[in-house]
């Protein structure tokens, strides 16, 4: 052990925190004096998160136990077992809300695109440090690299999980910069999303972002090839949107996109969530309401106020302090592992560090975003403070690596 | 990601702290139902305080579909008294509106009903009850129906326009409860009640603190007496017709009577369909107030005014003798009933002579003063509205030549229209009440009144407000010639048509009798007149239809109102049974 460094402390106290943050609002939110309105399968899911609680600080300490050496070497075949089970979720899984990830094993439910974010993460960075010279550059390299984020991003799309699809192809861009692509290239594949979601709001700002990013790379990369390319891509995704806000989604997928660009169009269907939702954080204020007398949360006028909309809870309850109090914990997490992958040696820890990163902060921005009215409503839980066991003990086996990659540095970089 | 990580704080800085001042009240308004309280509807009194109108709880049993026990319901049925399908119908019915916010199940149950739901009110889960009120009329088998009005529901238009009533709400549509809707109706309440996304009430919020306590309505006070009214009520009932007595020296209405009318009672509170239906189809069409609305030719009663008019156009003189030879020749022959004689004014009015009249007419019209006669005459206010205050009310007909060029048509029209309306006959038409307000006006000496219900408007906190009555001179009237006019209908009912049923030993009565012409059936019988004779206290026109001569229908009518209210009591009981024993002549068929 004496080659071991430092326990970080601060990851391991945030971490707590978070969840304590996280128990709290679901206690609120399903403890509650709105307990009488809801069914008694949903008030219990307060202890069920105290039992994850539990298991995730065993899982949090016995990660600690491994070597890293493991998380590397036992990468690709975690991603196959992971990959296995998610078939086995296509095909014998359960059906909640429309997505079939629930996968029953006796008394337990859960997801296994959970951990197969977790084994993506490894197996990628594992990929892309197994040899001196691999590079996003490289064509052949950034392929391999993309199929394997693909891979799962298609199987969670046929489970029906939009949401999580989105995480995994948000990872694509980002792991793919790390590792050496240029910065030209890795704003020319974020740039769909950018135009895309400005495209929503209305197609004349979808274009208008084709235009600078095209320049913006342009003037980056000055590739000819590249700016051409990205320019008629521009313009096809403002004509693809278009074509899919009105020819290809079905209706209530074009309710969900109307409920955000225009909530009052109908306040009693689609818009019913985005309203109450943003009503909730908006009335809390900046003082919140109090612990368990948020109207909006203890009336039942928030959608899942234990999950996806757990932030307006807090939002109306504790205000803008609570509220940005939460943020600043996230903040401080997310720059705390950055700066761990910064000090670290080894490229593997870097790009783990570094995805694990982005995938609480994608959660986190999807999330609030949703709940405040700044995207449209994509089902996605806060990472640690939602209600989900599979998620909170993924996100703290994630948190777990990230204290163990950091433990054990030196172990890595001998290794090397 | 610092970067969306400060777009998501400045998100959260724009909502919470920018915006909270939208989303606070939104947030209240979600979880507060305020539930309107209706104020207690203001109460209306006679002249002398006695309560004429005031307010009775009616209970209604409501239901919570979401509490309620389906095995409770044959219980339920046992003790409303229905049959258990029609209870069973209403429970679906309420549910399909709501599951949990409480809906009527059944209004204006009775007491005891009522009481016995509350003793078994523990094995009837979600069972509730509202207390609203009905108008209830305190003095037995007073209707002044034609006065006080009904209510009904506001109709989807007055709500629209209104940010007071809701729907469901009882407004007044006829009389005074229309007229003084606003002032009876009073200041809403407010409870507000915490209410969860499914809209289930949790209870009052704040304990009741923040609840904002109803105003009750103000009371009217009126110049009805309730002991005329009641009994121009007795005289009027089995009739067609209208009575208003009025105060000459005031204007104030002591009675105001039309006949048929309609049973007040039974359109208070719950409606009841078959009824309604009943009033709406009679021919007799008791929902039409006569005493305002009827339009008729005043016949001989306008003689007074004739002569008024005569004076004053300086065409006669008291000493003016007309020779009456049974008839007015003009082109053809006027008839006139009067005895064959020699006329003077006085004679004239007591005698009811027509030539004579058409002869002041004749001159009128031949030097060119119809329009003169006409203004004359609406300065006693015939022709336009008193202003009383009652709903539709209407104008009457008072011709000039240009109301002759436009119904008859220009060089059309001759003496032989213009004659008609010396005594009251032709193109002229008048409501009992702008006959009661001339005779008034009359009696009082040619002051102009403007004829009112409600003299005093009392707020809760005891604030008053007061019809002050408006008294303006006739200017052109002189008082020497008001004796003479006076003195020929005090001649009426001392020597003239009047004397069989208006001449009375206690007190000293004027008046003129009259016959408005019918084309659809039997003639109408008018009675004006004015007691005591030397100080006038009451002012008084009926008007009995299809019921021939007045001097033998209306005018047994007025003498007995005047009796009551000057002496308080009845001392000729044959005149009464006269009365009530008096059958109108069956009208044709031809009469709409």
């Amino acid at each position: 052990m004496n080659r071991s460094g430092k326990l970080d402390w601060s990851l391991t106290v945030l971490w707590v925190s978070l969840v304590t943050v996280g128990l709290i609002a679901i206690y609120s939110a399903t403890q509650g004096p709105v307990a009488e309105f809801l069914p008694s399968y949903i008030q219990i899911n307060f202890y069920k998160q105290l039992v994850a609680f539990a298991i995730g600080i065993c899982v949090f300490a016995s990660i600690q136990f491994i070597s890293p050496r493991a998380f590397k070497e036992g990468s690709y075949l975690f991603y196959g077992i992971c990959l296995f089970l998610m078939i086995l979720t296509l095909l014998i899984g359960r059906e909640v809300n429309g997505a079939k990830s629930w996968l029953v094993l006796g008394p337990v439910n859960f997801q296994a695109s959970e951990l197969m974010k977790v084994a993506t993460i490894l197996a990628t960075a594992n990929y892309l440090t197994s040899q001196r010279n691999i590079s996003a550059e490289n064509l052949r390299h950034a392929l391999i690299t993309i199929v394997l984020l693909l891979v799962p991003t298609i199987l969670v799309l046929l489970q029906n999980d939009t949401g999580t699809a989105l995480i995994f192809l948000s990872l694509i861009p980002v792991i793919l910069f790390w590792s050496g692509l240029p910065y030209g290239i890795s704003l020319f594949i974020i740039s769909p999303a950018v135009i895309g979601y400005l495209c929503i709001i209305g197609w004349y700002w979808g274009l208008l972002a084709a235009v600078i990013l095209t320049l913006l790379i342009f003037f980056i990369q000055r590739r000819t090839w590249l700016t051409f390319t990205s320019f008629v891509c521009g313009i096809l995704i403002v004509i693809g949107v278009q074509v899919a806000l009105y020819q290809v989604l079905q209706p209530y997928q074009r309710g969900r996109i109307e409920a955000f660009t225009n909530p009052e169009f109908d306040p009693q269907g689609a818009g019913w969530n985005v309203i109450q939702a943003k009503t909730a954080i908006g009335s809390g204020g900046i003082f919140g309401k109090g612990f368990m007398e948020g109207t909006q949360t203890q009336l039942r006028f928030l959608p899942e106020q234990w999950t996806d909309f757990i932030f307006c809870v807090i939002a109306e309850e504790f205000g803008f302090l609570g509220a940005s109090l939460v943020l600043l914990l996230f903040m401080g997490l997310l720059l705390r592992i950055l700066k761990n992958a910064q000090n670290h040696q080894h490229p593997f820890a870097q790009i783990v560090m570094i995805g694990i990163a982005w995938i609480y902060f994608i959660h986190l921005f999807i999330n609030i975003g949703s709940a405040s009215g700044l995207l449209p409503v994509i089902g996605l839980p806060l990472p640690f403070i939602s209600y989900g066991g599979s998620a909170l003990l993924t996100n703290t086996l994630m948190l777990a690596i990230c204290v163990n990659l950091d433990f054990h540095k030196r172990q890595l970089s001998i290794y090397r | 990601m610092l970067g969306l990580g400060v777009i998501i704080l400045m998100r959260l800085f724009q909502l919470q702290i920018l915006e909270y001042d939208r989303y606070s009240p939104q947030s209240r308004e979600n979880a507060l139902r305020q539930e309107i309280v209706n104020p207690a509807r203001g109460l209306i009194y006679d002249r002398n305080g006695k309560l004429l109108v005031d307010n009775e709880p009616i209970y209604s049993l409501t239901i919570t579909p979401a509490t309620y026990d389906p095995e409770a319901t044959p219980l339920l049925a046992n003790i409303l008294d229905i049959p258990v399908d029609t209870l069973q119908k209403r429970i679906e019915k309420a549910q399909t509106y709501s599951w949990q916010r409480p809906s009527r199940l059944l209004t204006e149950i009775d007491f005891e009903t009522f009481s016995m739901v509350q003793e078994n009110i523990w094995q009837l889960p979600g069972i509730g009850h509202q207390i609203e009120s009905k108008r209830h009329y305190p003095v037995d088998s007073l209707q002044a129906s034609h006065i006080f009005g009904y209510l009904r529901e506001v109709s989807e238009e007055e709500y629209q326009q209104s940010n007071t009533y809701n729907l469901g709400d009882k407004v007044g549509k006829s009389g005074l409860e229309a007229i003084y809707n606003s002032q009876l109706w009073g200041e809403n309440g407010i409870d507000y009640t915490l209410v969860n996304a499914m809209g289930q009430s949790l209870g009052s919020y704040n304990n009741g603190a923040s609840d904002e306590a109803p105003v009750k309505g103000h009371n009217l006070h009126t110049t009805i007496s309730a002991d005329l009214q009641l009994l121009a009520e007795d005289l009027m009932e089995g009739k067609r017709g209208a009575v208003v007595a009025i105060n000459p020296q005031t204007g104030g209405i002591l009675s105001l009577v039309s006949a048929p009318q309609y049973s007040i009672r039974k359109l208070s509170g719950r409606i009841d369909n078959e009824y309604w239906q009943s009033i709406n189809t009679d021919p007799g069409n008791p929902l039409f107030n006569r005493a305002i609305s009827s339009r008729q030719p005043p016949g001989s009663t306008f003689k007074p005014l004739m002569a008024l008019i005569g004076l004053e156009m300086d065409i006669i003189t008291p000493q003016t003798e007309v020779y009456n030879p049974g008839y007015y020749y003009r082109g053809r022959r006027y008839g006139d009933h009067a005895d064959v004689g020699n006329y003077r004014l006085r004679k004239a009015i007591q005698n009811s002579s027509n030539t004579y009249f058409f002869w002041v007419m004749d001159k009128i019209a031949t030097s060119g003063r119809l329009n003169q006669w006409h203004d004359m005459t609406a300065d006693f206010g015939l022709g336009s509205k008193t202003g009383i205050d009652l709903p539709y009310e209407v104008e009457g007909i008072l011709p000039d030549s240009a109301y002759f060029n436009r119904v008859i048509g220009k060089n059309k029209w001759g003496i032989g229209d213009v004659l008609n309306l010396g005594i009251g006959q032709g193109y002229m038409a008048v409501s009992p009440l702008q006959m009661a307000v001339a005779t008034a006006e009359i009696a009082n000496n040619g002051y102009r009144i403007k004829p009112h219900i409600v003299h005093t408007i009392k707020k809760e906190n005891g604030q008053v407000v007061r019809n002050t009555p408006s008294r303006k001179k006739i200017e052109w009237l002189e008082q020497a010639d008001i004796d003479v006019v006076k003195e020929g209908m005090r001649q009426v009912v001392t020597d003239g048509s009047g004397r069989y049923y208006a001449d009375l030993d206690s007190v000293a009565i004027a008046g003129k009798t009259g016959t408005a012409q019918n084309p659809h059936g039997e003639d109408h019988g008018w009675f004006i007149a004015f007691a005591p004779y030397d100080n006038p206290q009451i002012a008084i026109a009926v008007l009995m239809e299809n019921s021939g001569f007045g001097s033998i229908s209306a005018a047994p009518v007025a003498s007995l109102l005047i009796e009551k209210y000057l002496t308080g009591e009845i001392n000729r009981p044959y005149v009464y049974n006269y009365v009530k024993d008096f059958k109108p002549k069956k009208t044709t068929a031809s009469n709409e």
